[in-house]
């Protein structure tokens, strides 16, 4: 299958990574520029920060349904949700461990968390390639992008339902009230759904990367419903931009579908179309 | 500044052994997946980490329901009644997981309960091999399954109740978290859990059948390994977040 271009690891490792510390940092910054600014665009700037952690979420979220592809490809045993649920595991524990430590200096916890969780992913790589011996070659590399994926994806979600990534609001917004469970389970699922349903001999990166971004953006939608309760308007703005983003490419998704597929044949249910 | 008191080392090995008892207890779980869905394969017929974890979470409910009681958490035995609340809880759901899938299997499925690994149900003393249908690993759950999957389920609880009743008595006194320990308590619990149900599961690759499969004594040391060593690195971690070492 030499001939289908597909997106490097690296490139989607940087997407990944600068795409989600630019829109975790950007829930800080927003807020900032709103009080410099005043006025109307204060409430306005406000309103839309948490949106841009949820962003962020969404690259980890494809950078790690990527990585999730690549490592799951060569046969688990033990099917492909186990590894979404390591990698938010792994994430949950960096991103608590990481936003904590740093104290005062707010600002270092989110690097602090991917660096965490990065070590936590290199060592339980190591362990499963060199204690366990399961012959995966890119279980080490794989195991430390989905760790950082995973705490990426904690922070991003967790910082749109609360307005910030400080531990102690996280605490009060997040942590008390549950919403950490929604950001896992949902974050988890839209981590290992894109490959559970696209492997197969003729599974494409190009399709999958589709069906991550909705998978993301479904899960953007549902913290926007959390952000309701603790944010107000900025979690209907939430809302409302994840349905958009979910309703953009899921259209993507779908056309890829019909693109790959030999032929589609209406079953009466739904509606046939020419893609 | 750091201060490695012996409390503080007792609290980290606590979490490192919970860890393992909760890899300890996936091996236990008579876990199918796809095959035993089929009833190709003994065991329930889903993955080893949703058992796990869904009996573990479960353990941990309980647990956290126990400690919440104010005159246990004065108790001077409360670490006991913690863990037998969440090994009780774990049970409680495993069990009733197994029951309903023997009822289903038995009387929907319509297959004899047969074990693929051995000749004779180690407890029971009953022929395994007369009832197995040609090519399949087994099916239903015999009572030596039934049985391993209690064990596994007690253990699994109280790996769970234990990273719960440390971490929470950390919290507790922490400045930054204070009132919302068994809430932070709780979720961390749950990545140490994840992480640890998971590992293990590569091992079983799918279907184990429990402590009476040739599996069980050939990959539990090393999981239990990789599971302590990384255990003790969150335990660790967990201890930070309280500012337990700073």
């Amino acid at each position: 299958m030499s001939e289908i271009k597909e997106t490097s690891p690296n490139t989607l490792m940087a997407f990944g990574v600068i795409g989600g510390l630019l829109g975790i940092y950007l829930t800080y910054i927003l807020p900032l520029a709103g009080n410099a600014a005043g006025g109307p665009v204060k409430g306005l700037l406000t309103t839309i920060a948490p949106a841009a952690g949820a962003l962020g979420g969404i690259c980890a979220i494809v950078w790690g349904a990527e990585a999730v592809r690549r490592v799951a490809k060569y046969g688990l045993g033990t099917g492909v949700p186990s590894i979404g649920q390591i990698a938010m595991g792994m994430g949950i524990i960096a991103a608590m461990f990481g936003l904590s430590i740093v104290g005062q200096l707010t600002l270092a916890g989110p690097i602090v968390a991917l660096l965490t969780a990065s070590v936590i992913g290199l060592i339980i790589g190591w362990f499963a390639q060199n204690v366990i011996k399961m012959k995966i070659p890119v279980m080490i590399r794989c195991m430390t992008e989905i760790a950082a994926a995973g705490s990426l994806v904690i922070i991003g979600f967790s910082a749109a339902a609360a307005g910030s990534f400080e531990f102690g609001s996280l605490i009060t917004l997040v942590f008390d009230n549950g919403i950490i469970l929604g950001v896992f389970w949902i974050g988890a699922m839209a981590m290992l759904h894109p490959f559970n349903a696209c492997l197969g001999p003729d599974e494409k990166q190009k399709r999958l990367l589709y069906l991550a971004f909705s998978t993301g953006a479904i899960t953007m939608a549902v913290t926007g419903i959390a952000g309701i309760m603790t944010l107000g308007n900025a979690g209907i703005f939430t809302l409302l931009v994840g349905v958009v983003i979910w309703l953009i490419f899921y259209k993507k998704f779908w056309d890829e579908v019909y693109k790959d597929a030999a032929s589609v044949l209406g079953t009466g249910l739904i509606p046939k179309t020419e893609a | 500044m750091v201060v490695l008191d012996p409390t503080t080392l007792i609290n980290v090995l606590l979490i490192a052994i919970s860890g393992t008892l909760v890899c300890i207890a996936v091996h236990f779980i008579p876990v199918g997946g796809a095959p035993a869905a089929m009833a190709q394969a003994t065991g329930i017929g889903t993955g080893t980490v949703e058992l796990a974890a869904g009996s573990g979470l479960v353990g941990l409910i309980t647990a956290s329901a126990m400690y919440a009681i104010p005159s246990v958490q004065a108790d001077p035995n409360a670490m006991a009644l913690v863990l037998a609340a969440g090994a009780m809880g774990s049970m409680i759901m495993l069990a009733s997981t197994m029951l309903a899938g023997s009822l289903v299997y038995a009387y929907g499925v319509g297959v004899p309960f047969a074990s693929a690994q051995v000749k004779k149900d180690p407890i029971t003393g009953a022929r395994q091999d007369l009832y197995m249908s040609k090519g399949t690993q087994g099916q239903g759950l015999p009572t030596v399954c039934f049985v391993s999957g209690i064990i596994g389920a007690a253990l699994g609880g109280i790996g769970g109740a234990l990273i719960y009743f440390v971490l929470v008595k950390i919290y507790a006194t922490s400045a930054l978290i204070g009132g919302s320990a068994a809430a932070v308590a709780g979720v961390f619990t749950m990545g140490v859990f994840y992480v640890n149900a998971v590992v293990p599961s590569y091992g079983v690759g799918g279907t184990i059948e429990g402590f009476h499969d040739p599996k069980f004594s050939r990959v539990i040391p090393k999981y239990a390994l990789t599971s302590f060593v990384v255990s003790a690195l969150c335990g660790i971690l967990a201890i930070l977040i309280g500012g337990g070492l700073i």
